[in-house]
């Protein structure tokens, strides 16, 4: 049988198989089910949300001004004359005093004043949008237009200042040539009905609105804006996305991992294995329908929400990982519940991955570390170019290929129905791919293919720590940056501890030492030269890849920290890997530190 | 049923999830969302409250300004963290694009008081976090010329909204109700649908494992072990659930009536177990139970969601302290709603446990 033939057959099986089980029993309730969700979403549209309800409460003197926040569930209302209110005042968040407002100074008490300062701007907007003379009442409208700037992330890391010298009275003049910019005409390009329709329009809307906007293209900037109107880029906007498209996304692949494991459960795939047909064609057989059928998912969610289908690109190395990432979880799991759990941990790590960076997607170049961007910046009419696509997407192909492998690689018999531990059945996978006949070689092929994952995690560290004020934020940088790399690089060296003791001599650890070394070295150069160069000229990337600059320096570094980490295994057995893990940590963050203060000082 | 029994079968549930670290992924799974929170809180108060951050307060902006003289140019004088430089569009928007200048403003030559408004362009630099914090600067003063416009118009107005006076706040973004009215709901429920999704595992994997047999030759019921299994289930959710409000209470937020909150918990929590554990007990098979629980979950939720004093609106309330006693009655109904269901999953078990012999 040929390589397509057999990925058909195991297609086909796959289809029929997952068709029985659901099938006549589940498939009718899913159907009912599916009527009662738009039956419910209808009822909640129709009622809102009730999460917030009556978390403040306003004291008001006067019933007109009740009736402005009569609308906001968030207030609760209590009239009441002045003298009472003020009597009363502590327990109250807000008090309206003949048109004055007292806030509680609290937290709370500002939150309270927040909210209805909006409430309040919106009924404003409310009354004078009926003004038959509009631009008396918004005699102000602002065009706001963007300018790509080239300098991005290196200016802005780290709060530093480039250009705009601060405190001179002199006009900069711009060092380079001068174009010519075309005058904006001072004529509204829009109709006085158009504006009008605008402000009581969006303003009115309930809060879900704001997110139904993200998908309508432009947002703010391709209309006129009232004063009232300009806002920075909203913070949570990008996790509707995340509900819209990951969630399907990781929903079905759930499936594909509970495929994999149903082969395990009583030794249900030994059959399968027992034929000729190769681990590789099982697994791309297995996948094929759940790769289909979330692209077809994605592609349904486009449709309906009437994106570009462009964003389905950067959908595909997402939709990748997470079926690789099913195999190899699906494969590793020794029971139902420890099956739930690494996905719930898992799908948080990666959600969080595609989501915190979007946080940023219009405030900085970081945020291209996460495909979700992409999607974002294609929703937003910008576009990504076939750069940032390599940028973002890159490390998502990469980790998502060698899952791949190492699943088909563990794919047989006795991987597939052992019962040992979580961490055994790991460091299985892993001594699985260091050949016997050629230790040197695969342990130089293993640090090359874990430098996508610690890139992945570093990346997260990068995201995580952004935000904490500057020498904490490197330190903790420096050392995670050092511990990720220790660990991946002890790897190869602690399944071949664990597997075949016999094999780790002074002689041998020295050499596998060497190969881990340069896999790494050799890894890294592939991957940073190939994508990452923005955030590498960064003071942050300057830590993160600090290898880069003189070669024989990191390959040193590099060997010693396996050594270290070896050398610990080797004298005191298995239990002296975590205390290696540090000392070499140690070493390399000390290491770090040296270089980095060299080079700032 | 015997009490006893139930608790052995709950007890040998729980050394289970320890003994496969399986709960150490739980632990981690917390303070990593824990670390978000505190990511959220400092990280997106600083990007977007520019008052925050600190080296940005300090700092000064110079602003290109083109076009036609007007009021405008006054506006920016009274700011001493903007800098105006009168230049001609072209040289001003060069100077953004080298980040010279930190935005540009093109006025024309619409008076104050003409008859069509005036439209004003900003330009800005995209991609940056400078551009957020000048948005803010900038936007206060082009609303204070907004104002200044609108009196010089005030004659052509015909009606006045209600007055009303905001003290100063400083206008500062704070993420109270993103806490308060999201974070922490989110974060209580969680647990319940963990151990909703732990009953399905536990129960469909005995009749997949096909270990029924040997556990039907204890003197243990069927009913029993059913129960034995829902009890491990719902001791973790009021444990996780404190353990996030401990959580969050060492991120500096103040959680009122936490017990309440707990109870409040437990009670959503041993709802959803149940539905899940009949879910299970009816499909015996995960991929099948899971994903009509998940369907089941989402529609429950939604429906729960849009009542008014909802279990969860009530835990936003509790966490406020604005509930008022209702929120017992609540309880009590929702405590109702579980012990019926508690009624229907001990009926529907023990029939099965009746058939048990021929268990597939």
């Amino acid at each position: 049988m040929s390589f397509a033939s057999s990925i058909r057959t195991i297609a086909t099986w796959e289809i029929s198989q997952s068709m029985t089980t659901m099938g006549r029993h589940v498939l009718p309730l899913a159907a009912g089910l599916l009527v009662l969700l738009v039956l419910a979403t209808a009822f909640a549209a129709q009622s809102g949300v009730h999460m917030q309800d009556g978390i403040y409460r306003i004291g008001i003197d006067d019933p007109d001004v009740a009736r402005i926040v009569a609308q906001d569930n968030r207030f609760t209302a209590y009239l009441d004359a002045g003298p009472a209110l003020r009597e009363n005042r502590f327990a109250y968040d807000l008090i309206v005093l003949d048109g004055e407002i007292y806030a509680a100074d609290t937290e709370k008490g500002r939150a309270a004043l927040t909210a209805l300062e909006r409430d309040y701007e919106a009924y404003v907007s409310y009354v004078a949008a009926k003004e038959p003379d509009l631009f008396a009442a918004y005699p102000l409208w602002i065009d706001l237009e963007y300018v790509k700037s080239e300098l991005d992330f290196q200016t802005t890391q780290s709060g530093q200042r480039v250009g705009t010298p601060p405190d001179s009275r002199v006009p900069p003049a711009p060092s380079g040539p001068v174009e010519a910019a075309t005058l904006p005409p001072s004529a509204m390009p829009v109709s006085e009905d158009d504006l009008r329709e605008q402000l009581t329009g969006t303003e009115s809307d309930n809060p879900l609105a704001r997110y139904t906007g993200i998908f309508s293209e432009g947002g703010g900037e391709d209309r006129l804006q009232t004063p009232a109107e300009l806002s920075p880029p909203l913070p949570l906007d990008s996790i509707v996305l995340i509900f819209v498209f990951i969630f399907p996304l990781y929903f079905t692949s759930q499936f594909f991992m509970m495929s994999v494991m149903n082969e395990r459960v009583g030794r249900a795939g030994e059959a399968l294995l027992s034929t000729p047909i190769r681990p590789s064609a099982i697994i791309i057989g297995k996948g094929l329908p759940y790769f289909t059928v979330m692209l077809l998912i994605a592609a349904a969610i486009t449709l309906f929400v009437g994106a570009p289908l462009a964003i389905l690109i950067p959908l595909i190395p997402v939709v990748l990982f997470f079926l690789a990432s099913a195999l190899i979880i699906g494969m590793a799991a020794r029971s139902f519940k420890e099956l739930s759990f690494i996905s719930i941990f898992f799908s948080t790590l990666a959600t969080s991955y595609l989501f915190f960076p979007t946080v940023f997607a219009n405030t900085h170049v970081i945020s291209i570390i996460s495909p979700l961007t992409l999607v974002i910046l294609e929703l937003q009419g910008e576009g990504f170019t076939a750069m940032e696509y390599v940028y973002s997407t890159a490390l998502f192909f990469a980790t998502s290929a060698i899952l791949f492998y190492v699943g088909t690689v563990n794919f047989r018999e006795e991987r597939l129905f052992s019962e040992n531990s979580l961490v055994s059945r790991f460091t299985d996978f892993i001594a699985d791919m260091i050949g016997r006949d050629h230790p040197y070689v695969s342990l130089f092929l293993l640090a090359v293919f874990t430098i996508p994952f610690v890139f992945m995690a570093q990346m997260m560290t990068l995201v995580l720590f952004f935000n904490i004020p500057m020498p904490i934020s490197l330190i903790l940088l420096i050392v995670f940056a050092a511990f990720i790399e220790e660990f991946a690089k002890s790897l190869g060296i602690y399944a071949i501890a664990r597997e075949r003791p016999g094999f780790l001599t002074a002689k041998n650890l020295l050499a596998g030492a060497v190969a881990i070394g340069f896999g790494f070295l050799v890894g890294e150069k592939l991957l940073l030269f190939a994508t990452l160069a923005q955030i590498t000229e960064s003071i942050f990337g300057s830590i993160l890849f600090l290898s880069l600059q003189v070669l024989w320096m990191p390959l040193l570094l590099h060997i010693a920290g396996v050594l270290i980490t070896g050398t610990f295994l080797l004298l005191w057995g298995r239990r002296a890997y975590v205390p290696g893990l540090v000392a070499a940590s140690v070493v390399h963050s000390l290491y770090n530190l040296y270089f980095i203060t060299g080079a700032l000082g | 049923m015997n009490a006893h029994r139930i608790g052995l079968v709950a007890k040998k549930e729980l050394a289970g999830l320890s003994a496969e670290k399986t709960i150490v992924f739980a632990v981690l799974l917390q303070v990593f969302i824990a670390m978000f929170s505190s990511f959220l809180l400092v990280g997106l108060t600083t990007m977007y409250d520019p008052e925050a951050l600190e080296g940005y307060s300090t700092a000064t902006y110079g602003i290109g300004y083109a076009g036609a003289d007007s009021p405008l140019i006054d506006e920016f004088e009274r700011r001493d963290d903007l800098i105006l430089h009168r230049m001609d569009l072209d040289r001003a928007l060069s100077a953004l694009r080298e980040r010279e200048v930190a935005a540009v403003v093109y006025v024309p030559d619409t008076p104050p008081d003409a008859e069509e408004p005036v439209k004003i362009t900003l330009y800005l630099v995209r991609n940056d976090l400078q551009s957020s914090i000048i948005n803010v600067k900038v936007k206060e003063v082009l609303q204070d010329y907004e104002k200044e416009l609108r009196e010089v118009r005030a004659d052509r107005m015909t009606s006045f909204p209600v007055g009303l006076n905001f003290p100063e706040s400083g206008n500062d973004e704070n993420f109270f109700e993103f806490v308060y009215g999201l974070l922490i709901p989110l974060l209580v429920l969680l647990p319940a649908i963990i151990s909703a999704a732990l009953i399905i595992d536990l129960i469909t994997e005995e009749y997949q494992r096909r270990t029924l047999e040997t556990l039907m030759s204890t003197p243990v019921t069927f009913t029993e072990m059913i129960w034995g299994k829902i009890a491990a289930c719902a001791v973790l959710v009021p444990v996780q659930a404190g353990a996030w409000l401990f959580l969050l209470g060492l991120n500096g937020i103040a959680v009122n009536n936490a017990v309440a909150i707990l109870l409040h918990a437990s009670t959503v929590g041993f709802f959803l177990i149940l539905l899940a554990a009949l879910v299970a007990l009816h499909y015996r098979e995960r991929t099948s139970a899971q994903f009509i629980f998940s369907t089941a979950l989402v529609v429950v939720l939604l429906v729960v969601m849009a009542v008014p004093r909802n279990p969860l609106n009530l835990m936003v309330r509790l966490a406020v302290d604005t509930a008022g006693p209702v929120h017992w009655l609540v309880l009590a109904l929702a405590a109702g709603g579980t012990v019926l269901l508690g009624w229907i999953a001990t009926v529907y078990a023990r029939r099965i446990g009746e058939g048990a012999p021929e268990i597939r």
